[in-house]
């Protein structure tokens, strides 16, 4: 499992994105842009210019069952990115042309497509007097008319919310908080449905699985999580011994891929390329394997749809995309070998 | 006697390890029907979720 090594950043990862046929994976970085890259050779196809703050987050539509095939064909050539420069941008992957510019009053430090494509959320931060905000965006307002509502906006509480997504049928928003609070949203009265409090740091990363029944969240607690969308009761828990950072579900082996790591200050000189991706049985919770190789602490990682091949991005500026090799499928427990797979 | 210690041990550990994908695919399964319902309710079709998704056959 040799990974292909993706330099073209010259600062860390914030975010990577498989497009959801999986040839392109699209990052976000503190160097102010958006890279688009084939992910089988790890070539770069080109950059989104325009953000003139660190880019904290992409998004484009990764999952195979939205709901209406019309506009997922039309949002596969969609980008969205949120930026520190107080800024979501629209992007036409294609030409790079960016096609909207949503102004806030603070940083974007997260976006999220809709499963319809037609909306998207975007995650505000709390500074300077204005309340951390979920702010809801009608992209197909924005593309018919060119000019955008107001977007509606939740004000999640009791602490601010620092990671989001929707929903299957985008009945709710799984909102991830600053003390490790989970909560589900109505995004249409902005009504709080439901919430618990499994982490007991910030939650880092909240990533649902292809049919978003489940999802599963990383946090600072070192700790990944996975839980019911629908009740937000909790299903499994992994327990590292390092912060984590990003957490994400695999589709074909049952795994969980977490990493994480201490800040560089504390590490410092003793751990080069020690930092790893760690591989968790996501039903039985245990751990069968690491892939290591990044400077830093992993910030970011991203399963290929297909779950032949996964990436992560790093603090050190890289992004290193592994293919699973023959072992990787044919894992299984000995007592399940006549389960068949 | 330890041989026979470590087999009732694993016993057990296969025991524990089966119960929990069992326990695991009974929940996917009433999850999936619930989401294939409220799916068939909004008007929507079933999820496709296999592999040659997308692959058009020509006849």
């Amino acid at each position: 499992m040799r990974p292909i090594l993706l330099q073209g950043h010259t600062r860390s990862l914030t975010q990577i994105k498989y497009n959801r046929e999986g040839d392109l994976l699209f990052s976000s970085a503190k160097d102010h842009v958006v890279n688009v890259w084939f992910s089988h050779n790890g070539e770069r196809l080109g950059t989104y210019n325009g953000h003139i703050g660190a880019v904290w987050t992409v998004d484009n539509i990764t999952f195979f069952n939205s709901l209406s095939p019309s506009t997922c064909i039309a949002a596969s050539k969609l980008l969205l990115s949120g930026s520190a420069d107080n800024t979501a941008k629209l992007w036409d992957v294609r030409t790079g042309k960016c096609l909207h510019t949503w102004e806030f009053h603070t940083a974007v430090k997260r976006i999220a497509f809709s499963e319809d494509d037609t909306m998207a959320l975007a995650v505000t931060e709390q500074q300077m007097g204005y309340q951390g905000a979920v702010a809801i965006l009608k992209i197909d307002s924005v593309l018919e008319t060119g000019e955008q509502d107001e977007p509606f906006v939740i004000n999640p509480e009791p602490t601010k919310a620092v990671v989001a997504a929707w929903g299957y049928l985008n009945k709710y928003l799984i909102i991830g908080h600053k003390d490790g609070m989970i909560s589900q949203y109505d995004w249409k009265t902005g009504q709080k449905l439901n919430s618990k409090h499994p982490h007991s740091d910030v939650i880092t990363d909240l990533q649902m699985s292809p049919d978003r029944t489940y999802f599963v969240t990383s946090s600072k607690d070192k700790s990944a999580q996975l839980f019911e969308s629908n009740t937000l009761n909790p299903l499994k828990k992994y327990v590292t011994d390092c912060p984590l950072i990003s957490a994400s579900i695999t589709p074909i082996q049952d795994f969980i891929i977490v990493g994480g790591g201490q800040d560089a200050m504390q590490v410092a000189g003793t751990s080069r390329g020690k930092f790893e991706c760690r591989f968790w049985h996501k039903i039985l919770e245990e751990e069968v394997g690491r892939v290591k190789g990044h400077f830093g602490p992993i910030n970011t990682i991203a399963v290929h749809p297909d779950g032949k091949s996964f990436s992560s991005g790093g603090e050190d500026g890289y992004i290193r995309v592994h293919h699973f090799d023959e072992d990787y499928f044919k894992f299984t427990y000995p007592e399940f070998q006549h389960i068949g797979a | 006697e330890d041989a026979l210690a470590q087999t009732s041990v694993s016993k057990e550990q296969i025991a524990h390890r089966r119960r929990l994908m069992d326990e695991w695919n009974a929940w996917r399964k009433r999850v999936e029907n619930e989401l294939a319902e409220e799916r068939e309710l909004a008007g929507l079709p079933p999820i496709d979720t296999r592999e040659d998704e997308g692959v058009e056959v020509i006849e």
